[in-house]
């Protein structure tokens, strides 16, 4: 059994016995719905509320670790984009590896709300290098509501990621790690000091410009935004001119929601210069569906390996210097 | 079950081979009047190979039993290897094939040694080093999974060699099915296995993610202890279902090209515990091999005139070999088996075929293996005396004594006649 082939295989297995079992692939989230909504709440070992930090460290079978966090929107406007994704995403890490894109990858998956109206507006779990991912994927609560004003909580996200996580690739070896949102709408136009203080626990008083916290986190992170199709505003345009203010040519429309782990494979590999977009699709061929691959070259065509090359420095991102995160 | 006569009759498959007779598609054309009520599987495990082709679906059975197709369920017992990884591949094969959720077909028992990715890399790194001296090994970690049940019991220590082999590190005891429902007590085994094999097979595989992979199998398929196969026995009947050949058996095959699991009736008449059952001897009309090891009447232009559908070169074990029918090994077989009550002869559509009724030595022409002799040397020194074979079942029938009760002239579930009641 090789050994990146260990993960795809017992993913799959889990998944066999599980539907044996008849136990629903998103457990957590149904075992949430039956229970008042003012109990919803996020699983314990997927609450960001008091976490000093995630940590992505290296360890005697993973030196040379990376971190990727995934973090999507939940909410009701994606659709059923959240449960193909979920059940997708599990792939990634075998993927990853068995093409040779990274040496260690460790993955950490975390979900998206609205903090204005939602429950659960943010969970985030921890870094795995195994199938524990696969468990973290299933405790992810898809609460589905959302406010209905095209904006939802991801500069929150953004935030726990450039505040509260913390890795060896950055601190040991300089290098970035990934960051992946995947979603169909706008950041709030502020990040509410009151949100931090409800939802992550730190004692912020003020509130923070979105753009600053993406120009802090692009100094340890690639980031990218996903938009897929069967999303509510897949063809808007305001979005697209949101992320591409904020993140240039990271921003990436994808037509196949269930290609999302493909892309996130094929990003990295581009990023890493492992391979070219060519190569890349020859990948993808490989291990997934002729359609799939197809929609990442489309999401990726207008990003090219040049300009990823191009975009390890940070992109431009706007907004006042001046704004700090207390 | 109902009192009539030949309905009630257990029976044990057994392969009078290398492997590859033909066991498969026996146990369904057994199953498929639906008057059994359990396939159990007595040895072996994951490597397994059965062929079943019915109404146009085909299914190659692992460890799922044969009678599957046919509905009926499998136990697996307690002197099987489980593995779980492929067995869910298994079932997905079946599911595909339209068999509404497998898995709730499959009981096994607690007792049953349990086969991981660990053992599977150390048997693939062991092999690969062998290098021209392979054993034919299908690479799937049989032989290591017994292997390294008997260490703990040897009380074996890091560099001893054991059975030929080198241990890696510090054993512990082998983790089993029942062991799939305790989570500590799993995770102890699994991560003194991995201990033990990391300077063989590496790190590549997660003792936590094995662990949950394991609890969901065991939340999926049943695990039962004590005399499952003596409670079934009494209340229906029952195919003890063989896997390889006798000529693979670890005490009566060729070492080293022998498998570590006893391929002849043993384990099945220890599972019935006295209950009588028949013994079904199943042979080709011609002898085959997969991989290394002596086939003493091996002609290469036979596998150009028998074309096989199912068999190929093994990902691991190497080429497929036929030769002709061979006495000498079937005399052995039937002996190692202490005597068979039946045949099932397969692949008599073949035609133009011969058997090797004896073998000359050098003191002398010999129709039977000599006791007290290398028996892979002896075999590798003789020169087959062949005639032709005009009436294979007719031949059969005379040379061992029993009469053929099932016949197979074609792959398909429609090529085989059931010609007797199978019956105690």
């Amino acid at each position: 059994m090789g050994h990146g082939k260990w993960d795809d295989d017992a993913y799959a297995a889990a998944r066999t016995f599980r539907a044996a079992k008849g136990i629903d692939d998103f457990g957590y989230t149904a075992s949430m719905r039956s229970t008042p909504r003012d109990r919803w709440r996020a699983d314990p070992s997927l609450d960001p509320l008091g976490v000093a930090a995630r940590e992505c460290l290296d360890s005697a079978d993973h030196a040379d670790s990376t971190p990727i966090a995934v973090l999507f929107d939940v909410t009701g406007s994606m659709g059923r984009v959240p449960q193909v994704m979920q059940r997708k995403l599990g792939r990634l890490h075998g993927l990853l590896r068995r093409k040779g894109y990274l040496a260690d990858p460790q993955l950490m998956f975390g979900g998206i709300g609205d903090a204005d109206s939602d429950r659960v507006p943010l969970q985030v779990g921890q870094f795995e290098s195994d199938n524990r991912m696969d468990e973290q994927l299933r405790t992810i609560f898809l609460e589905g509501n959302g406010g209905g004003q095209k904006s939802e909580s991801y500069e929150l996200a953004a935030y726990f990621v450039a505040r509260h996580v913390v890795t060896d690739a950055w601190r040991k070896r300089g290098r970035k790690g990934y960051l992946f949102l995947i979603g169909d709408e706008l950041n709030k136009p502020r990040l509410e000091a009151r949100h931090i203080r409800r939802v992550i626990g730190d004692d912020v008083r003020q509130d923070v410009d979105p753009a600053s916290v993406y120009r802090e986190l692009a100094r340890k992170w690639h980031v990218y935004f996903v938009l897929p199709r069967q999303s509510h505003h897949y063809d808007d345009p305001e979005i697209a001119e949101h992320w591409r203010e904020l993140l240039g040519q990271h921003f990436l429309k994808l037509e196949d929601p269930g290609a999302v782990c493909e892309l996130i494979a094929a990003t990295i590999g581009l990023e890493e210069r492992v391979v070219d977009l060519d190569q890349a699709m020859v990948d993808l061929a490989e291990v997934g569906s002729a359609a799939e691959s197809r929609a990442v070259g489309k999401a990726l065509v207008r990003v090219g390996p040049a300009a990823l090359a191009a975009s390890a420095a940070p992109p431009d991102l706007d907004g006042p210097d001046d704004v700090t995160l207390s | 079950m109902t009192g009539r006569a030949g309905v009630t009759g257990h029976v044990v498959v057994v392969g009078l081979g290398f492997g590859d007779e033909g066991k498969g598609a026996v146990v369904d054309a057994l199953c498929r009047d639906g008057s059994v009520s359990s396939v159990v599987r007595f040895n072996g495990g994951a490597q397994a190979a059965h062929n079943v082709v019915a109404d146009g679906r085909h299914h190659t059975f692992s460890q799922f039993g044969s009678g599957t197709l046919a509905g009926v369920p499998t136990l697996l017992s307690r002197h099987v290897l489980v593995e779980p990884i492929a067995l869910a591949a298994e079932a997905r094969e079946l599911a595909a094939l339209g068999v509404a959720d497998p898995l709730r077909l499959v009981t096994a028992h607690a007792d049953a040694l349990l086969t991981t990715p660990f053992h599977v890399a150390a048997n693939r790194v062991r092999e690969d080093a062998r290098g021209p001296r392979r054993h034919g090994s299908c690479g799937k970690g049989i032989g290591e999974t017994v292997w390294y049940s008997l260490l703990a019991r040897r009380a074996a220590r890091p560099g001893d060699v054991v059975e030929g082999q080198v241990v890696p590190g510090e054993p512990g005891e082998a983790p089993t099915v029942g062991d799939c429902a305790r989570r500590a007590v799993l995770r102890r085994k699994l991560d003194a296995l991995a201990r033990c094999y990391r300077p063989l097979a590496g790190d590549g595989t997660s003792v936590a993610g094995l662990v949950a992979l394991y609890r969901a199998f065991a939340d999926a398929v049943r695990i039962v202890d004590g005399d499952e196969v003596g409670r079934r026995a009494d209340a229906g009947r029952l195919v003890l279902e063989g896997a390889q050949g006798v000529l693979l058996d670890q005490d009566h095959g060729f070492h080293p090209h022998t498998t570590w699991s006893s391929t002849t009736p043993r384990n099945a008449r220890l599972l019935l515990g006295g209950r009588p059952a028949r013994v079904l001897g199943v042979t080709r009309t011609y002898q085959t091999r997969h991989g290394a090891g002596p086939l003493p009447t091996e002609d290469a232009a036979l596998p150009a005139r028998f074309p096989e559908r199912h068999n190929g070169t093994g990902e691991y074990q190497g080429a497929w070999r036929a030769g002709h029918l061979d006495a000498v090994l079937l005399r052995h077989a039937v002996a190692a088996c202490g005597g068979v009550d039946g045949l099932a002869v397969t692949h008599l559509d073949a035609r133009d075929l011969s058997v090797a009724t004896a073998y000359r030595t050098a003191s002398g022409p010999v129709t039977r293996l000599p006791a007290g002799v290398d028996r892979t040397a002896f075999v590798a020194g003789c020169a087959p005396v062949v005639e032709p074979l005009p009436d294979p079942v007719a031949w059969l029938e005379r040379e061992v004594g029993v009469p053929v009760e099932v016949t197979g002239r074609g792959p398909d579930r429609a090529d085989y006649t059931v010609r007797t009641p199978v019956a105690a």
